[in-house]
């Protein structure tokens, strides 16, 4: 018997994908990989590893959105293009004092977010390292 | 060998709120105008494809199906009818679409009516929409809409390249000039770097949207349409029209990544660039023969880099060709005649045609007093899908 509450909320990540077959990695997942064109079942996943997206990231761009969409109850949102380590880009949301700088070490992490209608999405957010 | 391709309509009605009428009737609106400006609407009976170009109806309108609707509408049954969407570039892959079926010989004479009714909803929700075309995922969940990516865009082209705020202003002036002059335009109200850059009361009169892109540099929630009727001018239905084809010279398309930031470079558009060089291929020319452009310029930043990617300008450097005015009415090379987007309106799947719509009117000699460009030969129209993954270049030419 499986006592739910025992086990805590999982903390929600967002995940890079590797191919197995030639060691690529993508974010987003992509259904064919680009190099050895291995292909990826959604369901399975199988011959694709998935591994944490997070950790140290380098700010490429970002802006400071006033005009939000609907749902959103903010008077503004900061967001940001980074790159990892490992080569792999993204964008997501900035959360810190002041503005952002070019070339700036920032951390990311992962929340769930619920302004819009449905099931909440994992969202990234950048913050100073 | 394809047969020669033209234009022998145009219709399009004023841009600005439409949205206490019906999609459809404000789709069929332009393309009765289309008819009207061939030689009547008895040519409808003639058409042997109708595409409509819609990016949303179903989201902004609760309406799907608008091309079975459009044919119904305007008595056009049994003329096959289907609906084109490639989001923003709805337009101008419709026209594409409609020479790839007559240039197969599956039909001679096509209308391309294209339309959207975005102010049935409130601007907050306009945007929402517009960004369901980002990637899911990875974009859209994130809370980034169009204007998102395109403050990034342009912080990234001012740490580059020297481009300031003020150069951003310098071509909304610009393309509010010319909307003003354009009676198909939304805004016709021109506007004064004084008011939106010099003035002490220019940063709230012209305030953030998405920093640094501030409100005069981005287009506005705009609803119209606009409609194009093709023909193949080597079959003996080209002589029931009465206006003389403009032809269409070259046409094409390319895609990039639908993540912005799997791009190599993000500054770079490698589908506007590709489609570009596709269709002056096709042409037989390259960018100095182009006499004006009409480009995708959704945020001002987009005018900038398409001029640069078509081969109008040096990377870096488009700005200070706006600078030294050679992108105005009577300048080197006239960019946005019609307003563009920023200042005539982006009803999205209506631009493409629209854009189109400007290029025919060009080329005839059609437009008003002081917009007409002079003694035009080829002109050349970006139609962007997404944020540049889906591109469609065109170029007309006057024979």
């Amino acid at each position: 018997m499986i006592d739910f509450s025992a086990y805590g909320e999982q903390t929600p990540h967002i995940h890079g994908f590797r191919c197995q077959k030639c060691g690529t990695i993508y974010y987003p997942a992509p259904m064919v990989c680009g190099k050895c064109d291995a292909t990826r079942d959604p369901v399975t996943g199988r011959g694709w590893e998935e591994f944490d997206l997070e950790g140290r990231c380098t700010l490429l761009t970002w802006t400071r959105v006033w005009n939000l969409p609907e749902g959103f109850n903010k008077k503004f949102l900061m967001f940001g293009m980074v790159s990892f380590p490992n080569g792999l880009k993204a964008s997501g949301r900035i959360e810190m004092e002041g503005d952002p700088k070019i070339g700036m070490a920032l951390v990311a992490r992962t929340i769930e977010a619920d302004e819009r209608p449905g099931k909440p999405v994992k969202v990234f957010v950048f913050e100073l390292a | 060998m394809a047969p020669r391709i033209g234009i022998v309509g145009a219709g399009h009605c004023r841009f600005g709120n439409s949205s206490d009428y019906d999609l459809v009737d404000v789709i069929a609106y332009a393309a009765n105008e289309a008819f009207v400006d061939a030689g009547g609407l008895a040519l409808r009976k003639e058409v042997d494809q109708v595409l409509v170009a819609n990016m949303a109806g179903g989201l902004f309108n609760r309406e799907t199906a608008v091309a079975s609707a459009l044919v119904s509408r305007m008595d056009m049954e049994p003329c096959p009818a289907e609906l084109v969407e490639n989001g923003p570039a709805s337009g101008a892959s419709a026209v594409k679409l409609g020479y790839m079926a007559i240039a197969s010989g599956m039909a001679d004479v096509v209308l391309v009516a294209a339309g959207e009714v975005m102010r049935s909803v409130t601007g907050w929700e306009a945007t929402d929409i517009v960004a369901t075309m980002a990637h899911k995922e990875a974009e859209y969940n994130m809370g980034l809409t169009l204007p998102g990516f395109a403050g990034m865009f342009t912080r990234l082209y001012m740490q580059k390249y020297g481009l300031t705020e003020r150069d951003l202003a310098l071509v909304a002036v610009k393309d509010h000039d010319n909307a003003a002059k354009n009676i198909y335009a939304h805004v016709q109200i021109p506007v004064t770097i004084e008011a939106i850059a010099d003035g002490p009361e220019a940063s709230v009169v012209n305030n953030y949207v998405a920093e640094p892109l501030r409100m005069y540099s981005t287009c506005p929630i705009t609803d119209g349409s606009a409609a194009v009727i093709l023909v193949n001018m080597d079959s003996p239905k080209a002589r029931l029209f009465k206006k003389k084809p403009i032809r269409i010279a070259g046409i094409a398309s390319a895609t990039d990544t639908h993540c912005v930031h799997n791009r190599k470079d993000p500054l770079v558009l490698d589908a506007v660039r590709l489609s570009a060089e596709k269709a002056y291929k096709m042409a037989g020319i390259g960018p100095k023969d182009i006499s004006f452009a009409e480009l995708h310029d959704a945020f001002v930043i987009f005018e900038l880099l398409i001029s640069e990617e078509v081969g109008f300008f040096e990377r870096g450097t488009s700005f200070l060709a706006v600078r030294n005015h050679e992108t105005d009415l009577r300048g080197r090379l006239p960019i946005n005649t019609s307003g563009g987007l920023k200042a005539k309106g982006h009803p999205v799947g209506a631009t493409g045609v629209s854009q189109i719509f400007e290029l025919v009117r060009q080329l005839r000699g059609e437009a008003e007093e002081g917009r007409q460009v002079k003694d035009p030969k080829y002109g050349m129209a970006v139609n962007f899908g997404g944020f540049g993954n889906n591109v469609v270049t065109t170029i007309l030419a006057k024979d």
